[in-house]
């Protein structure tokens, strides 16, 4: 089914939310921070308070970091995303959450599944951003801005401007 | 039941004092295009296909893949890998089931909401029926009763496969993805990638049993040759949780590779798509621990056993 792409956010609203297409593709992002794992994780493992590193979030609201804990983001493009955590291992520095309902505007994807973990690199840290996500339009002959390729570009660059900024904020010793 | 036809083809080279093939594990890659053959927890071959394969189904000594974004379904042979020839299919197919007798395939239409028969020679569409919203996998029985996971609309179809009627209707968890009968085929398992758990159904009554909880994201679903084992991979934890069918208890979790997606069973092993990882993990049954990682192309996702003869003869 073909609909224009004024009519697909609404349809995206009227049919099943939360709905994936059947080809999955990858994503992956990782970065060194010159300080230890823990300063890091200090930083980032407030699963809420990524509205204090990344550039393309204006405001991030959570209900805690714990497994099923949840937190809103509102992009600074207007675009709004629910994610909830399906894992949160302090002890490995790591946890693995999905999205909610999809919005085009914030990214271009139907769905996704992510998983953030940082571990020790040398003296400093690797931080790694990973994950699964479905293009915007799950049908088989989706717009080019809907597309795998278009879906691969904004979840890479949104991974690794993430990264960039996690570093900044930690490295600089002050939040953006 | 098994058709008189079919014994006589398995049991044919036993009787001649051939030796019987051990059965083949075949391993789907999306995004590397390649179906890998595993033999005995060991990588024996692999041939290159079109692009994004989703799901792998093996029957009468072929094996067929899917192609939803490809409009196509690709039929290889088993043996060797080569490959016979490209059904065309005009809907988005994901989920396949092959008749043991490798004639017929069903294919479920993601965004078409259908699942069809088909002549497995050409492609034509035999017959068709409508289906829940985004059906995912599918699963023929003995009897020739096709179930399908209808993902988005939280329930399982049911329909007889000589003209593809509705049988029935079960709800189950929220978006079922996977499913696996048992040997007998008394039970199917169901796993709910958004409500983290598993729905068994009683196929007789065709009504749901019991749902259980298992880990985040249950993408794949497998059950032991002897039935007493339900194996899960749950693909946002990077483990497989193994429950007793009896109980549904919880027997173990044992750590596989990231993201994994489906699983088999085949000759005591488990084998497990690490989608992310680019790996398949094999799974020693006895001991519930990994044996092996055997590194395949990009973005394995799907599985499938060729029925070996000395499965038949047992």
């Amino acid at each position: 089914m073909r609909l224009s792409l004024l009519v697909l956010p609404l349809a995206l609203a009227a049919t099943a939310a939360l709905a994936h297409g059947p080809t999955p593709q990858k994503v992956s992002q990782s970065i060194s921070i010159k300080a230890s794992p823990d300063a890091v994780w200090k930083a980032a493992g407030d699963f809420a308070g990524i509205g204090k590193w990344h550039p393309a979030i204006g405001k991030a609201e959570g209900s805690g970091s714990k497994d099923g804990g949840t937190r809103t983001l509102t992009f600074k493009n207007g675009g709004k995303l629910e994610e909830s955590l399906d894992e949160y291992k302090p002890e490995g520095r790591t946890y693995s959450y999905r999205m909610g309902e999809p919005n085009l505007t914030a990214l271009p994807v139907s769905s996704y599944s992510a998983t953030f973990t940082v571990s020790p690199e040398g003296a400093g840290s690797k931080v790694e951003w990973m994950g699964r996500f479905y293009r915007g339009d799950t049908g088989n002959e989706p717009p080019e801005n809907l597309s795998d390729e278009a879906g691969k570009a904004a979840m890479n660059a949104y991974f690794s401007e993430g990264l960039k900024g996690l570093k900044a904020a930690v490295e600089g010793g002050k939040s953006k | 039941m098994i058709r008189p036809a079919l014994v006589a083809l398995f049991l044919a080279p036993a009787l001649a004092g051939l030796p019987v093939r051990a059965a083949t594990v075949y391993v789907a890659s999306q995004q590397g295009a390649q179906v890998t053959r595993v033999e005995a927890g060991a990588v024996v071959g692999h041939a290159t296909v079109a692009e994004a394969p989703a799901t792998v189904a093996a029957g009468g000594g072929s094996v067929f893949l899917s192609h939803p974004d490809g409009h196509a379904i690709t039929v290889t042979d088993a043996a060797t890998g080569v490959v016979l020839r490209r059904l065309p299919y005009r809907g988005q197919a994901f989920g396949l089931a092959a008749s043991a007798d490798g004639r017929t395939l069903f294919v479920a239409d993601w965004s078409g909401h259908r699942v069809d028969r088909l002549s497995a020679a050409d492609g034509t569409v035999e017959a068709s029926a409508e289906t829940g919203r985004d059906p995912a996998h599918i699963t023929l029985d003995r009897a020739g009763r096709l179930y399908v996971a209808d993902r988005e609309s939280h329930q399982i179809s049911v329909f007889e496969t000589e003209r593809m009627t509705r049988l029935a209707t079960i709800s189950v968890g929220t978006a079922p993805f996977a499913l696996a009968l048992s040997p007998d085929e008394r039970r199917l398992y169901v796993g709910n990638v958004r409500s983290n758990d598993l729905t068994v159904i009683d196929t007789q009554a065709l009504k749901p049993l019991t749902t259980v909880p298992v880990g985040p994201m249950p993408y794949g679903v497998s059950v032991s040759p002897d039935g007493a084992r339900v194996l899960v991979t749950n693909q946002q934890a990077g483990t497989v949780t193994v429950l007793d069918a009896g109980t549904l208890a919880i027997a173990a979790t044992v750590g596989v590779g990231r993201y994994p997606e489906g699983i088999v069973i085949e000759d005591g092993r488990a084998y497990v798509a690490n989608w992310f990882s680019d790996s398949v993990s094999v799974l020693d049954l006895a001991t519930l621990k990994e044996v092996a990682r055997l590194p395949v192309a990009e973005g394995p996702r799907s599985l499938a056993v060729a029925a070996a003869a000395k499965e038949i003869l047992r």
